[in-house]
């Protein structure tokens, strides 16, 4: 009997010292861990996506690896529709070992013309956007860091209004007005045709736009109309643009 | 009861009971002194070093630590005044029974969940706890071993001698 209980004394002693020593060794080594975001982030535009892309480097100088290591950003409008979903998985990073990776943020703007995003075409708002960074730390111990922040969201279309008519025989004058908000450049075509009271097309006319970010547009499209353009009853604008294409939107004409 | 009182100092019986407590509770002392300062003195220091860096986390955790140091010292200073009877081994699968429920409530099951600078914070700590279980295990089959031990030991003394044939 006393041989057993020594024998378990023995090996408590034993697995003490394992926690302890893999305790303080676990702990150093996540204090040996070097994050490096000095790069600039970059923003890349191709076939109606936005990337924003964010350079970094982790250098794991402690005594275990880091696997699974996954970083996921979620960005959703304020009532949960979701814009951007990215994640950036680094499968093991040795002790000792640097990995030099890139985290990317797609968002397709194309996806705004959907029913549930197009408002932020048009309306200025704060996007929810919800980072997590989760990770196996040596093999045993999972773990998942998240923050919640807000990003305001500047629309491209901000308070896009259509002017007074004015009609000079056949030829109809409609002012349009817009403020692009957002951090992109507006290039493409802008469309506008009019219905009269039957729901006819009775006139399109098309201009170029090419605004910066920060920066208004304020221009007239000139129509020309068959018929009268006194039953003009309504007019359908469209945008076909680089990043994305949108419309009709469509404006009742007293 | 005051008759009583001097027939005990007459006897010596007061003066023996406290030449065989007197060890003890310095023992009591000490040890529970010792463990005081491995337990909190020092934690509390590399704590409060460390508490510039996530005060947050270290100010959650200080309450915990209070309650752990206060549950081991009680078990050691009345496992050290009951030394050498059965109660010292009852003492001490108490304390391995009740730093198990301990452990796994204060460590929320092993899911460690805090904020701290805006950020929040989730740990798996299942097999780090399951390490320390089975530590608090194998201390609680040695406390059991230790008290059958003792009894069958004092068992064997109160058997009379083997009479020669």
């Amino acid at each position: 009997m006393k041989q057993a209980i020594r024998a378990i004394g023995i090996a408590i002693y034993v697995l003490w010292l394992v926690v302890i020593v893999f305790t303080v060794t676990a702990v150093y080594s996540a204090f040996q861990l070097q994050v490096d975001f000095s790069e600039n982030p970059r923003t890349s535009t191709s076939g109606g996506t936005m990337t924003l892309l964010f350079p970094f480097s982790l250098k794991n100088k402690g005594f275990y690896d880091i696997s699974d290591l996954n970083i996921t950003t979620v960005v959703q409008e304020s009532n949960g529709a979701l814009i951007s979903n990215s994640s950036t998985v680094i499968p093991l990073i040795s002790s000792g070992n640097k990995v030099n990776a890139t985290h990317s943020i797609s968002i397709t703007i194309e996806n705004m013309a959907s029913s549930s995003l197009s408002r932020l075409l048009f309306y200025d708002t704060e996007l929810n956007i919800d980072h997590s960074l989760a990770l196996k730390y040596a093999g045993v111990i999972p773990l998942e860091i998240s923050r919640n922040s807000t990003m305001q969201w500047g629309a491209p279309f901000y308070n896009l209004t259509l002017g007074k008519l004015s009609i000079h025989g056949s030829n109809v004058m409609i002012p349009i007005n817009f403020e692009n908000h957002s951090f992109f450049a507006i290039n493409g075509t802008l469309t506008l045709e009019l219905f009269n009271d039957s729901n006819q097309r009775v006139g399109i006319g098309t201009t170029a736009l090419n605004v910066q970010p920060s920066y208004s547009y304020s221009n007239s499209v000139q129509v020309l109309v068959s018929g009268a353009p006194r039953r003009i009853r309504e007019a359908h604008l469209s945008f076909d643009t680089s990043l994305f294409s949108y419309g009709p939107v469509v404006f009742p004409i007293d | 009861m005051v008759q009583w009182c001097f027939q005990l100092i007459e006897n010596g019986s007061i003066k023996s009971l406290f030449r065989k407590m007197l060890p003890r509770v310095v023992m009591a002392v000490i040890k529970g002194l010792l463990w005081f300062v491995l337990l909190y003195v020092v934690p509390m220091f590399i704590f409060s070093s460390l508490s510039g860096f996530a005060p947050e986390i270290f100010s959650s955790y200080g309450q915990l630590l209070q309650v752990f140091v206060a549950i081991v010292l009680f078990f050691v200073v009345a496992s050290e005044l009951t030394s050498g009877t059965i109660l010292q081994h009852a003492f001490n699968i108490g304390k391995a029974l009740i730093l198990m429920i301990f452990i796994v409530i204060g460590l929320q099951g092993g899911i460690v969940a805090l904020d701290f600078q805006g950020f929040h914070v989730v740990a798996n700590l299942q097999i780090y706890i399951a390490m320390l279980l089975t530590i608090d295990l194998l201390g609680l089959a040695k406390n059991v071993l230790q008290a059958i031990n003792f009894l069958s030991e004092k068992d064997e003394s109160q058997l009379p001698a083997p009479s020669p044939k």
